[in-house]
This record gives structure tokens, C-alpha cells and sequence, in this order.
């Protein structure tokens, strides 16, 4: 079914290096291979499975170096997991890294159209929306000028608008949400609240609790690589919020700033 | 395993060709962004290479090799592709960690873009080239219609070490700095200002051990001399250069799992 999620049993690993671990040629004719072999591999991720139905927001919480990322990467198809199968059905969107390719020499129009081919539209589909983007962006004076011109906030709305002119239908999108100007970013919220409404599947990574309450039908709990809980979102953020409030944590991260959808 | 599924073929194939096109796009125009000469900057170095070298081999230690100009700057061209675009292919997954990063981008047209815009770069030279070989009398015969062969072969060639290459890059940061030394070594164990033809016998089955050997005289056959190129050892480099392309990418692909993390 198109915009549907489906996570089987996942599983990842990542290697931990040693301190001095050989990154040049010239290291390891000096020192050897020896420190070149991973000091440790841990379990970003273990076993995790999920379901998610088209068109439901869903929120995953859970603590710095929980899996939340390395989770959105995979669904991403950035990296393959070590087990298990991961399948997303439809046009995939996502609203991390962005302003992935941008380049400061060259100016607003060369950008966006490099950053709308990144993020999956073809040329004509670009330029049909280009105006709309520029409009989105509020760069309609700037749009000729080099990127280096531009202050980080103008760089960041014109990278949003560029990703948020893809017609997903199913939109990965990691804590950010903060570009820009607190006007911009209600722009942002009520963006997302469109692809929303017109059904797009919507995966949303955040440690800030009350957000992801407010704004998901579902939240997925981590707690250091596995799945703690899977349900409505308001019981699984309390959950969450209570084993933090127990452990003497904050529930969430104070740079965070109080969203929520118009 | 994962599939981002459902994409119509054809969509997907047209979608690839814009991703490519604009990226080497990005990448020309970058490098003529940052000069006053523009396009020409480009034309600059091989330029450069070519009058140093003729004077050197022209005037101070002469070869007599006849119609020397278009002979030398056909092998200056040819390798300085080879050399240009194997030096950025091998950084181009590490000085590109944002788009390896960045969700349903394919790496493996990373190193691709990197062998496509120095092939760009090579053809706009071209037609300097050209005149060369029609001001130093010799004229340009029917055998030029086999050029795009010669010309895919030495992409394919190119492009079957760039996938090893970047891989390589990313676990020792140190790989570029060698190849440049092996580049180095390489252009002179080349025939790009010499013929093969003054290699003394015992070495000569060694010497063409190396593809670029026939690949530069393949060139200057079909431009310079009016000769079909050597089909049999191009034929046989043809085949080599694939199955390392396919084994290439097939390493690169899998290390590709990984890139994300250990950029």
C-alpha cells in the first residue's frame, strides 16, 4: 500500500575504533594493522519492528544515542541494516541534511535547482515549481545572488522550501523544524501539516516529548537500540516522560522550541 | 534489505540522468566559477604541460618524432583525464559527506560525476586539438569516426578504478596523496611525450602491461596516422576494464552501507 512503512526485525551495528587507529597508509606502515580491527561493535539498533499504515504521523522518542537517527537513516535508504528487512512504499521525502550539495559560489536559482534533483525532483518538475519555492523562501530579491551573500537563516529557508516542494508520500523529518525566524518555522509546521492532510505518511524524530504528544497519532519509544513501546502517542510520551522524570532526566531538550501545529 | 519501491522505470531512469547532468553541472561550473578566465582555466593546465614539454623534447633534447605538436598534446589530453578525474574520483565520497547522508541519494554516481565532468573537459579541448593536426599539415582522416571508441574505452578504463579508488579513500585519507605519486610515475611509464617504439626490446612486453599504452596509441592512430586502432588488445582491454568495473562497484556498494557513519 502506497505510503505504507514496514520494519522487520531490523538490526544494525557500527564499529567503534580505537583512539589511534590507523587512518592513513603512512600510520599503518608505521604502526601495523593491528589497531585497524574495530576496538568494539555495539547495537545501534536491535530486532526492531514496526508498522506503519499510510497517511498516520508518527513520532520516535527516546534518548541521545537511543537509535532515533540511525533509524530515519535506514528508512532512508541511507546504509542497509545488518538484519531484517526495511520496505517503504511510495515517493520518500526527508527534511534532514538539508541543504545537502548547496555550494556558496553558486547563486539561489543553481542551488535550488541542485537541491530540488537532490531531493528527488527531476528537472521540469523544478522549474514548474521554481516560483513557489523562491515565494516559499522569501528570497524573490535574492534568488540571482551567490549563496555566500546569504545570512545562514535565508540559506536554511531556501533549502526547507526546496524539500518541502516534493510531493511525498512519505516524509522523514529529524528534530530541525528550527529554521529560521519563529515566523518562518510556523510556516514549516503548517507545511508539514499539509502534506499531512493530504495523507502523507510522516516519520518524525524529536527527544522533546510534549511535541511529538501534541503533533503524532503514534510514537515509537528507543531505548538504546530497541523498541520500548509502540502505540497512541499520548501514552507512550507519558511513559516516556515518567521513566525520565524516575531516572532525575529532563524530558526534554531546553533548545527545543514550543511547537505546535496551527 | 531496504527498497524505496513503486518507482516507474522510466521515471526513475530520466530522474538519474537529471541528478547526473545537473551534478556535472555544478561541478564545471564551479571550477570556472572561481577564475576570471572561465571555461579556459580548465584548457590552462594540459596547455601549459604541452609547451613545456615541446620545448623540452622539441628543442633541448629532441626526439624526432615527426609532427610532433598534435602527437604530444594528443597524449598530454589523454592522460591528464585519466589523471584529473582518477585524483577527484578518489575524494569525492569524502569531501561529499552531506549527500551521502541525504536520503535517496545513490552514492555510487559520486564517482561517476567525478570521470563524466573531466570527459567534458577533455572533448572542450578537442577541437584545440584539431587544430593542431590540420596547422601542422597532416588532415584528419574517416579512421576519426572510431574516436568515440577509443574514447568510451579510456571512460571505462577511468571509471573501473575510480569505484576502488573512492572506496579506498574513505578507511586510509591518505590514498589521494599516493596516487598522485603513482600518477606521477605513471605518466612517465606512459607514452605521452615518447613512442612506445623507443622502449627497448626486453622491456617492451612489460611496458605494455600498462592499457594506457595502447589506449594513448590508439588515439593516435585514428587522429594523427589515419589507422584503424589495434581492435584485438582493445577488444581484450575492453573486457578487462568491465569485469574490474563490475567488481568496483560491487566493493563499492557494499562499503557503501557504511560510508554515512565513517565520514
Amino acid at each position: 500500500m502506497r505510503g505504507a512503512i514496514n520494519v522487520q526485525g531490523i538490526s544494525r551495528a557500527y564499529r567503534r575504533y580505537n583512539a589511534d587507529r590507523p587512518w592513513t597508509w603512512q600510520e599503518v606502515l608505521v604502526r601495523g594493522w593491528r589497531r585497524l580491527r574495530p576496538a568494539e561493535t555495539f547495537w545501534a539498533l536491535r530486532e526492531v519492528t514496526f508498522n506503519i499504515a499510510p497517511g498516520r504521523m508518527v513520532g520516535v522518542i527516546g534518548h541521545n544515542g537511543a537509535g532515533k537517527s540511525t533509524l530515519l537513516r535506514l528508512v532512508g535508504g541511507v546504509g542497509r541494516p545488518d538484519a531484517g528487512r526495511i520496505e517503504v512504499h511510495g515517493r520518500l521525502g526527508a527534511l534532514l541534511e538539508l541543504g545537502a550539495g548547496f555550494h556558496p559560489e553558486l547563486t539561489g536559482r543553481e542551488n535550488a535547482m541542485i537541491g530540488g534533483i537532490i531531493s528527488g525532483l527531476t528537472r521540469a518538475e523544478v522549474a514548474s515549481q521554481f516560483d513557489s519555492i523562491v515565494s516559499f523562501a522569501e528570497l524573490e530579491d535574492f534568488i540571482e545572488s551567490p549563496l555566500r551573500t546569504y545570512s545562514s537563516g535565508m540559506i536554511m529557508r531556501l533549502a526547507f522550501a526546496v524539500a518541502a516542494h516534493i510531493e511525498p508520500e512519505v516524509l522523514l523529518i529529524d528534530e530541525v523544524l528550527s529554521v529560521g525566524d519563529l515566523a518562518f518555522q510556523e510556516k514549516c509546521l503548517q507545511r508539514i501539516g499539509e502534506f499531512k492532510s493530504r495523507g502523507c505518511t510522516i516519520l518524525l524524530v524529536s527527544h522533546n516529548a510534549d511535541l511529538l504528544g501534541r503533533l503524532c497519532d503514534e510514537v515509537i519509544w528507543l531505548r538504546a537500540g530497541r523498541l520500548v513501546a509502540h502505540g497512541p502517542a499520548g501514552e507512550v510520551t507519558t511513559g516516556y516522560v515518567n521513566e525520565m522524570s524516575q531516572l532525575g532526566a529532563h524530558p526534554h531538550s531546553p533548545v527545543q522550541p514550543d511547537l505546535a501545529l496551527p | 534489505m531496504s527498497s524505496v519501491a513503486a518507482q516507474p522505470k522510466l521515471r526513475r531512469l530520466s530522474y538519474l540522468w537529471d541528478l547526473l547532468s545537473v551534478l556535472v553541472g555544478r561541478d564545471i561550473k564551479l571550477r570556472y566559477k572561481r577564475s576570471f578566465l572561465g571555461t579556459a582555466w580548465s584548457l590552462l593546465n594540459p596547455l601549459a604541460q604541452f609547451i613545456i614539454l615541446n620545448f623540452v623534447f622539441n628543442t633541448v633534447l629532441p626526439l624526432n618524432i615527426p609532427n610532433y605538436t598534435p602527437f604530444l598534446f594528443t597524449g598530454v589530453l589523454v592522460w591528464n583525464w585519466l589523471n584529473t578525474a582518477l585524483m577527484l574520483a578518489t575524494s569525492t565520497i569524502v569531501d561529499n559527506r552531506d549527500l551521502i547522508r541525504r536520503p535517496g541519494f545513490p552514492p555510487a554516481v559520486l564517482p561517476l560525476i567525478a570521470v563524466m565532468s573531466n570527459l567534458i573537459h577533455f572533448l572542450l579541448a578537442l577541437p584545440i586539438l584539431a587544430l593542431f593536426v590540420i596547422t601542422s599539415g597532416s588532415r584528419l582522416t574517416s579512421t576519426v569516426l572510431w574516436l568515440p571508441v577509443v574514447i568510451v574505452l579510456e571512460f571505462l578504463i577511468i571509471l573501473s578504478l575510480a569505484y576502488f579508488l573512492a572506496t579506498i579513500q574513505v578507511t586510509f585519507r591518505d590514498t589521494q596523496y599516493l596516487l598522485g605519486i603513482l600518477l606521477l610515475l605513471g605518466f612517465y611509464l606512459t607514452p605521452v611525450f615518447y613512442d612506445a617504439s623507443v622502449v627497448p626490446p626486453r622491456y617492451q612486453v612489460a611496458y605494455h602491461l600498462n592499457p594506457m599504452v595502447y589506449v594513448i596509441d590508439a588515439y593516435r592512430a585514428v587522429l594523427l596516422r589515419g589507422e584503424t586502432p589495434n581492435f584485438q588488445a582493445l577488444g581484450l582491454i575492453a573486457l578487462a576494464a568491465g569485469a574490474l568495473l563490475l567488481m568496483g562497484y560491487r566493493v563499492f556498494m557494499r562499503a557503501s552501507y557504511h560510508f554515512a557513519e565513517e565520514l
